[in-house]
């Protein structure tokens, strides 16, 4: 007999028996697509805190003051030193005058403000420089480095240490939103596949008097195996185009929702951008649930 | 040729239900098993079936000790003998046709042969008009004969037959006792148990008595049951 015939009989029989345990296949269907939404809750969950977490740290920034008599080559010396550091992502200089235009500009409705600073006779604004770093831990070592510069006597005021609480919080949350998630998705992983393996073993079980009659007709262990493995491969299937279908609906309406209060995140989008993927890792995955729990629940019975 | 050597089987932790089993079957041979219930028929059958292991002493079916085969290997050795039961042991969910062709199935063979093999066993215990019944449309002593079928369709040396007649009226106890006679005329050696007095009385072969796990009685030949 060809492989192909064998193969397609194994296919046939595991559905025949999907079939004929109509309420257990419905459940363990369920509970596997109730771990894939899990998984999928937890890819979403990891998502929004990401965008949440680079949202913060794109708005925090170090800016160092100058004083009034620093000169702008000083300044732009200190730019250029700065740059030279592997951290940086962008340094903005702000000139004096660039200052006064933006603070101008900032309060043109403001009659009283534009009033008092034409009485001024000197630009009371500083130069300063804006410093982004590519990660929100650098900006310690950056302060640091503006403290040993040598024009350190020009600088008026390094407003990291303003800022440094903030800084800090955000990288807490970030690096434990990462931690705790990945503990939280390891430990729900393992609770699904306790449950999935115990539905399955349930199913198996009923059958038990099947898998006896196989052995005792001599029918070898692959041979056992192959149907419940492939019906084990059903359930994940099943429950992936489950999982799926109640998954996309929910996201799209939670991302109405989300983008009420932060725009510039869009979870739906995410999950369309990446359909393909998705797909394919929701599918793999059950499909390697059902087969996994199939191969170690039918394990038992295969004792000789 | 069945052989046991000083066998002794021990269900932990000390339930001995077989001790010092020397026996010797032919081939060809027709050998009841009788005794009560709990004398060690049935675990003698499972050490030949190898579901159970001897836990001294050797089992040698055909010159092989079936201690000395593997695990993986157990079911090609489970092809080469044929085993019925009283509670017949049926998928209930396969029809009279896919009961023996499964058990063909299972050993790969050509669907072409079991298309062709299945209606001429069925045939020949003489269910050929039932082949698409499911079990539970079948009378106790069609159910068995299904059984024997299921059991002769890799034509076994063997044929272990484990109180056949327990769950079935008198005169389906006779037929299933006459396809079994039959079977071994055609030169499969049959082992028998069963408890049934008249039924052994009538076959007038060989009669092994057993008693609390031992072998009380050996009679080749017109044996009957006496306790």
């Amino acid at each position: 007999m060809t492989a192909m015939t064998n193969f397609k009989k194994i296919i046939r029989s595991a559905w025949t028996n999907f079939q004929r345990n109509g309420y257990l296949s419905f459940g363990a269907t369920g509970i596997m697509a109730l771990t894939l939404i899990l998984f999928l809750g937890l890819l979403s969950l990891q998502f929004l805190t990401s965008q949440v977490v680079t949202s913060i740290q794109d708005k925090i920034d170090v800016s160092a003051y100058f004083t009034a008599d620093a000169t702008e080559d000083q300044i732009l010396q200190v730019k250029s030193d700065l740059e030279s550091l592997p951290d940086i992502s962008n340094i903005t200089y702000t000139s004096r005058d660039q200052a006064l235009e933006d603070f101008k500009a900032r309060h043109a409705q403001d009659q009283l403000i534009q009033d008092s600073l034409s009485q001024l006779d000197e630009n009371p604004l500083a130069a300063s420089l804006n410093i982004k770093a590519k990660d929100s831990s650098q900006y310690a070592s950056i302060a640091q480095f503006l403290e040993n510069t040598k024009f350190r006597s020009v600088i008026d005021k390094i407003d990291f240490y303003e800022n440094k609480g903030v800084i800090e919080r955000v990288q807490n949350i970030s690096g434990g939103i990462r931690n705790w998630g990945l503990a939280a998705t390891f430990v729900l992983a393992i609770i699904a596949v306790l449950v999935t393996f115990n539905t399955v073993r349930l199913t198996i079980f009923n059958q038990k008097q099947e898998i006896e009659i196989m052995r005792l007709v001599g029918a070898s262990n692959w041979h056992i195996r192959g149907p419940y493995l492939v019906e084990g491969g059903f359930y994940g299937l099943f429950a992936a185009a489950a999982a799926l279908g109640i998954f996309y609906p929910i996201s799209y309406f939670a991302s109405g929702k989300i983008s009420s209060f932060a725009p510039e995140i869009n979870l739906f989008g995410y999950f369309v951008h990446g359909i393909a993927q998705v797909f394919l890792l929701v599918v793999v995955l059950g499909i390697l649930l059902g087969v996994v729990s199939s191969f170690i629940a039918i394990r038992k019975h295969l004792r000789i | 040729m069945i052989k046991f050597q000083s066998v002794k089987k021990i269900y932990k932790p000390h339930n001995v239900v077989l001790n010092d089993i020397n026996l010797e079957i032919k081939p060809g041979e027709f050998v009841s098993l009788v005794g009560l219930s709990g004398a060690g028929k049935s675990t003698l059958l499972k050490l030949l079936t190898r579901e159970e292991r001897p836990t001294a002493g050797k089992v040698i079916v055909e010159d092989t000790d079936l201690d000395e085969i593997r695990d993986k290997d157990v079911p090609y050795y489970r092809r080469k003998i044929g085993t019925v039961y009283q509670d017949f042991k049926l998928l209930e969910k396969k029809t009279a046709f896919e009961n023996v062709a499964f058990a063909m199935e299972v050993s790969d063979t050509d669907p072409e042969e079991i298309e062709k093999n299945v209606p001429q066993i069925l045939a020949i215990v003489g269910l050929a008009d039932k082949v698409d019944s499911f079990p539970v449309q079948l009378s106790g002593g069609e159910k068995q004969r299904l059984a024997i079928a299921r059991a002769m369709i890799h034509r076994p040396t063997i044929l272990l037959a484990d109180e056949p007649t327990g769950n079935l009226d008198l005169v389906n106890s006779y037929d299933v006792l006459k396809l079994l006679l039959k079977i071994n005329e055609l030169g499969t050696t049959v082992v028998l148990a069963s408890h049934d007095t008249n039924l052994v009385n009538t076959i007038g072969r060989r009669v092994i008595s057993m008693d609390k796990g031992k072998i009380v009685r050996d009679q080749t030949h017109h044996g009957r049951y006496v306790i």
